[in-house]
């Protein structure tokens, strides 16, 4: 054998242990292969779930534009997060990695999520169990699950899957996530729409949202048009969505992008123009407030066959401007004074 | 004895059989494309990641909390492999299969020799791929490795069918624009300043709107790497990603396309040596 099919030889095993590790613990380990921006343990969240968001915590907490806009009274941070801290007394900013939320759990107001991180199970359970918050827990699926408020209204319920996530949400939603891990089984695929929405979500982002159409079901059919009532002819009818993915990132500027799939490419362009139309007339505030004129710079609509882009890109002084409250009026000056009377 | 007659069982009127000619191109290949200084430059630049991830790992991992060893992965995948350097490496050797015997006057050698002219550049193109592949591939794993457990081993296994897409992914990427690099080879007397144009002039239209993505080869190759990074501007305005079935049958079709014309051209052109 010759030196250079030496080398050969030992780059192709160098592959193949590579691969045969890699497959080894992809066959060892229950998590398997996530969807899109889906880490694998969210594919045993429910199936019926009528959209699903993610927010990378770790790249959300570490922007400067959360550092400044999150902390401090009446901040952006999530409700997310003081649900998280209320029920389980850890500190999302610091133990938390990603959150997965899944809503609209069988077409009722009911969600579940799913939060990865390193935590002391332990002392989390410790202190639901000891707490007044009145848990009462169960062994399902080789795990515990703790439900709140039970016999009172929707019970809650919380619950550790292996040793780096925790799902809390609809006592039902828990108990089908913690059962479909139990048994392997990537309960999620089965939402074949939502599974499809994910592949197209842009990998990397900070946060996303997938929608089907029965979430948009909801959504209002028309809006009053310029000068119209309630009800009149006058009113603009929005085109329906089949389905909205949402991605965005918070650095270095706060970019959005939305895209709606509308039934056929006249919805899409008539959409496109309602959603252009609302720009402008923001930007038409402008003499109230000169922040709102870059706003149409910011964003832009485009359409693509049936699908609606808007795309959002809001430098972090804009947000800060935008969110500024606004400076009271200078006070009218003072009539002046009536010469005939200072005589 | 006559001239017809078979030396050790072989009929030398006839040219050696396909399979054994391209076999001896390709080790004699191998052995000249494996040793050379190209192969040095090369190894350097296609096993940087893997000292990159080993950095990230020791210092910093810790000071850049907002990258992750995955996203610094999808970062070396998808921008530094697909889009620059196994372009790059594709076009370092596969323009030089036979215009370096041409330059170095060596080809008249190879032709007069009793092998099919199809089954030299076979054997040319096996090193080409052997030796590009062994570069490469291995660099990928290591820091695939590397930094997906910078965070821990858990979620590793989750990851592993990127890690195969991605070197389906690569090898796609040599075949393809080796097949390119070839032709290029075997049409043009200067083949690197053409090339070098191709990769990053005209493969910029995989940033603009509409189909011209579609005139790309970068183009198909980026909508198969799953990981890669958020653009930004313009590029992620007009971000397109193509579907995977697509992507994979028209950089097939259009390797085989290639291959077929640079075999076709090869075996009907004249060379002639300047002396």
């Amino acid at each position: 054998m010759t030196r250079s099919r030496v080398v050969v030889s030992v780059a192709a095993a160098l592959v193949a242990l590579g691969l045969a590790a890699g497959l080894g613990v992809l066959v060892l380990s229950p998590a398997r292969a996530a969807v899109g921006p889906l880490p694998a343990e969210a594919l045993a969240l429910p199936a019926d779930a009528r959209f699903l968001m993610g927010v990378d915590v770790k790249r959300l907490v570490a922007s400067p534009l959360y550092a400044r806009f999150a902390k401090g009274p009446g901040g952006m941070r999530p409700d997310a997060f003081k649900v998280l801290e209320e029920r389980t007394g850890i500190d999302p900013e610091r133990d938390v990695r990603e959150l997965i939320v899944a809503g609209g759990l069988g077409g009722r107001n009911e969600g579940v999520a799913l939060v990865l991180g390193d935590f002391d199970q332990y002392q989390i359970g410790r202190a639901i169990e000891t707490g007044k918050k009145g848990a009462t827990w169960k062994k399902l699926g080789g795990t515990t699950v703790y439900v709140f408020s039970e016999g009172k209204g929707t019970p809650s319920a919380l619950s550790f899957l292996d040793g780096h996530g925790i799902v809390l949400g609809s006592a039902a939603g828990v108990e089908s996530t913690v059962e479909s891990r139990a048994e392997g089984r990537a309960a999620l695929k089965g939402n074949a729409v939502l599974v499809d929405l994910l592949s197209g979500v842009k990998p990397g982002s900070t946060f996303w949202m997938v929608g089907d159409q029965s979430l948009l079901a909801n959504m209002p059919t028309s809006i009053p048009g310029p000068g119209s009532s309630a009800g009149s002819s006058a009113n603009i009818t929005l085109p329906k969505l089949t389905s909205l993915t949402v991605t965005g990132d918070l650095d270095p500027v706060l970019s959005v992008d939305v895209v709606g799939a509308a039934t056929d490419a006249a919805a899409a362009s008539n959409l496109a123009d309602v959603v252009r139309g609302f720009v402008a007339l923001a930007a038409l505030q402008a003499s109230q407030k000169p922040e709102l004129k870059a706003l149409q710079t910011a964003i832009s609509v485009a359409t693509d066959q049936s699908r609606v882009r808007l795309t959002a890109r809001f430098p972090h002084d804009l947000i800060e401007a935008l969110a500024r409250p606004k400076a009271p009026s200078p006070a009218p000056p003072e009539p002046a004074p009536d010469p005939s009377r200072l005589r | 004895m006559s001239a017809q007659a078979s030396v050790a069982g072989r009929d030398t009127s006839r040219p050696l059989p396909f399979a054994a000619a391209a076999r001896g191109v390709f080790d004699l290949t191998l052995e000249g494309m494996l040793w050379s200084r190209r192969s040095a430059l090369m190894a350097v630049l296609l096993g940087l990641p893997v000292v990159l991830s080993l950095l990230y790992r020791v210092s910093l991992h810790a000071r850049m909390p907002r990258l992750t060893g995955y996203d610094l992965y999808g970062v070396l995948v998808a921008i530094y492999y697909v889009r620059n350097v196994v372009p790059l490496a594709a076009l370092f050797y596969a323009t030089s299969l036979i215009a370096d015997e041409v330059e170095g006057k060596t080809l008249t050698y190879l032709l007069t020799r009793p092998v099919r002219r199809s089954s030299i550049l076979a054997g040319k193109l096996a090193a080409y791929l052997a030796t590009t592949l062994s570069l490469t591939l291995p660099a990928v794993v290591a820091s695939f490795f590397v930094l997906t457990t910078a965070e821990g081993s858990a979620g590793v296994g989750a990851r592993v069918p990127d890690l195969l897409r991605d070197l389906g992914t690569i090898a796609l990427a040599l075949v393809v624009y080796g097949a390119l690099f070839t032709l290029l080879g075997v049409l043009l007397r200067r083949p690197m300043i053409p090339g070098l144009l191709f990769l990053f002039v005209w493969e910029l239209a995989a940033h603009l709107p509409g189909n011209m993505p579609r005139l790309t080869i970068t183009a198909y190759l980026r909508s198969l790497v799953s990981h890669r990074p958020a653009q930004e501007g313009l590029a992620a305005l007009f971000e397109r990603t193509l579907p995977a079935g697509e992507s994979i049958l028209t950089l097939v079709a259009l390797s085989l396309a290639l291959l077929a014309a640079a075999v076709a051209v090869f075996s009907s052109r004249e060379y002639v040596m300047e002396q």
